[in-house]
């Protein structure tokens, strides 16, 4: 079979902010189209500094980066914004813009592409009322728990359909049911092409779906182990 | 598939067609949060700054009309004075002119100025009643003159002055000369100042454009890591300033015109409109071109926000 496209790829790649030592050193990874990985490993081991890196709030410092098939680390500043919508981004703390509701905030990726509100309008209602929040819609957040803020986070991630979906620690606000609907959730978008990176603590929801899981831990990564986390 | 599998697919196929509330025709909220505090300070200095852009306006076109009267009347208008040892000399010259005159092409009037209206010039210098004691005052005549004999003026120099050899033209070009100079002097004067206004006007908005980047350091952060383009932004910050810049530039526009109409008023009731100062009639095209000067204030504001923005975010990653 084939191998996919490369979404993702690290040669050698380093990371240091400032004059700091290197947060992520000498990684080296290929994601390809329709993989999924988990991202695990202990707090400050560099999993969000990773995804910063994939969803191109940083650039490396050293090594080679490449997005899409194409060369990140040298990419102009005006070619950023294309590659960014191709990639949904769940954030640990949500990143949600107060001042909008939860409507505006999961069609925000839509706006600033400059699609027409009527083409969008009935994705971003659906994806709100899937996650539950369909009476919520007008809801700032501000005025929503930490759970909902996460669920609105989600459905902006996906509204645009990306090729790739980048979540950091995507269930640590929500009950377990909602967990696990949104993990399912991921793979079955997995299925239908989109590349998959999920960072987590939770082991047992990481078994729980039987993915390739990689490992980091002091700013390498130090194992990519198969299935459900076996090496 | 479990049974309890098969039940939640169908509740999630429920979510997903269930009725949509409230949400057409939904307006969706600017993507920058409105000013609000921060801009009612912005507005009053954009009202300001417009105020003061419509009174410089105001200045260069009164100054521009006022020139335009005075030359005009100076190039339609030549006197000859005509000077003598006795009044019968004079008499006798002022007649010879007068012939002169008659006889020349262009001259569309020529009308001689009385003894007394000549003196009344000389009163304020050599006071009540003393001009027409003491002196043989010349005889002033005032020619009204078509362009095309201004253009030629020598060869009616040289007749008056074999007519009558004590009779003298003047065409007020030195005055003429003056009047213009100091029309252009004011006029750079107050186009001078329409500019600094225009440059504190773009200072003022390259300080807050940049404090509310600052300000809106997060937001502006996830409309990039969604995709935003750097024009995207620039478009919502000259969208808000334009509002502003609107609102402050209106303000400032009435408030100017209020403050003309006033001056217009005190000026008619002081009788300052009889004779030398420019009239202050707002209307037609005056108020065409006094409108342009707030909206250039807008304009301006509104432009400059969009190009710090931009120059500001190409220094980020």
């Amino acid at each position: 079979m084939d191998a996919g496209k490369e979404i993702v790829r690290f040669e050698e790649m380093g990371l240091a902010y400032e004059d700091a030592p290197e947060t992520l050193s000498d990684v080296t990874m290929t994601l390809r189209e329709g993989e999924f990985r988990f991202l695990t490993g202990p707090s400050g081991a560099g999993k969000t500094s990773l995804l910063k890196m994939i969803y191109l709030a940083h650039r490396p410092t050293r090594g080679r980066f490449f997005l899409f098939e194409e060369n990140a680390t040298e990419a102009p500043r005006e070619a950023l914004p294309a590659l960014r919508r191709r990639i949904g981004v769940v954030f640990q703390e949500f990143r949600l813009l107060d001042h909008l509701t939860a409507y505006e905030n999961v069609a925000l990726p839509m706006k600033v592409a400059g699609v027409n509100q009527n083409q969008y309008r009935e994705d971003v209602s659906e994806l709100l009322n899937w996650v539950g929040l369909g009476d919520r819609m007008d809801a700032k957040p501000p005025t929503l728990s930490g759970g909902e803020k996460q669920r609105v986070a989600l459905a902006r991630a996906l509204v645009s359909k990306p090729d790739l979906i980048l979540a950091d620690e995507p269930t640590g606000n929500v009950d377990p049911a909602m967990g696990e609907r949104i993990m399912k959730l991921f793979v079955e978008l997995n299925k239908l092409g989109a590349a998959v990176i999920v960072a987590t603590h939770d082991l047992h929801l990481v078994q729980s779906i039987g993915k390739p899981v990689l490992r980091i831990g002091e700013g390498r990564v130090t194992r990519s182990a198969g299935a459900g986390g076996a090496a | 598939m479990t049974q309890a599998e098969e039940r939640d697919t169908e509740e999630e196929t429920a979510a997903l067609k269930a009725p949509r509330r409230g949400i057409f025709g939904r307006q969706t909220a600017p993507l920058l949060p409105e000013a609000g505090a921060a801009g009612a300070p912005l507005t009053a200095v954009i009202a300001v700054m417009s105020f003061l852009a419509v009174l410089a306006m105001a200045s260069l076109l009164m100054v521009n009309r006022a020139a335009s009267e005075w030359t005009s009347a100076l190039r339609s208008e030549i006197t000859v004075q005509v000077k003598g040892a006795s009044a019968e000399e004079i008499e006798s010259g002022v007649e010879a002119v007068l012939r002169v005159l008659r006889d020349t092409e262009g001259v569309l009037e020529a009308n001689e100025k009385s003894r007394e209206e000549t003196a009344e010039l000389l009163e304020p210098w050599l006071g009540d009643g003393n001009a027409q004691a003491f002196l043989n005052i010349p005889a002033i005549i005032e020619v009204k003159a078509a362009p095309s004999l201004r253009d030629n003026l020598d060869l009616l120099r040289n007749r008056i002055a074999a007519a009558a050899p004590t009779a003298s033209l003047d065409d007020h070009a030195r005055w003429h000369d003056r009047l213009s100079g100091a029309a252009r002097s004011g006029q750079a004067m107050a186009f001078g100042v329409f500019l600094l206004v225009m440059g504190a006007a773009c200072a003022i908005s390259i300080f807050a454009a940049r404090a509310g980047l600052a300000a809106n350091h997060e937001i502006v952060s996830v409309l990039h890591l969604v995709g935003a383009t750097d024009e995207f932004i620039a478009a919502e910050v000259q969208r808000r300033f334009f509002i502003l810049g609107l609102r402050g530039a209106l303000l400032g526009l009435f408030a100017a015109l209020a403050a003309l109409v006033v001056a217009g008023l005190a000026m008619r009731a002081g009788g300052g409109t009889d004779n030398f100062l420019p009239s202050l009639r707002l209307g037609g095209w005056m108020i065409l071109w006094l409108a342009a000067a707030p909206v250039a204030t807008c304009l301006v504001t509104a432009v400059t926000a969009r190009l710090t923005v931009l120059k500001t975010l190409s220094q980020q990653y």
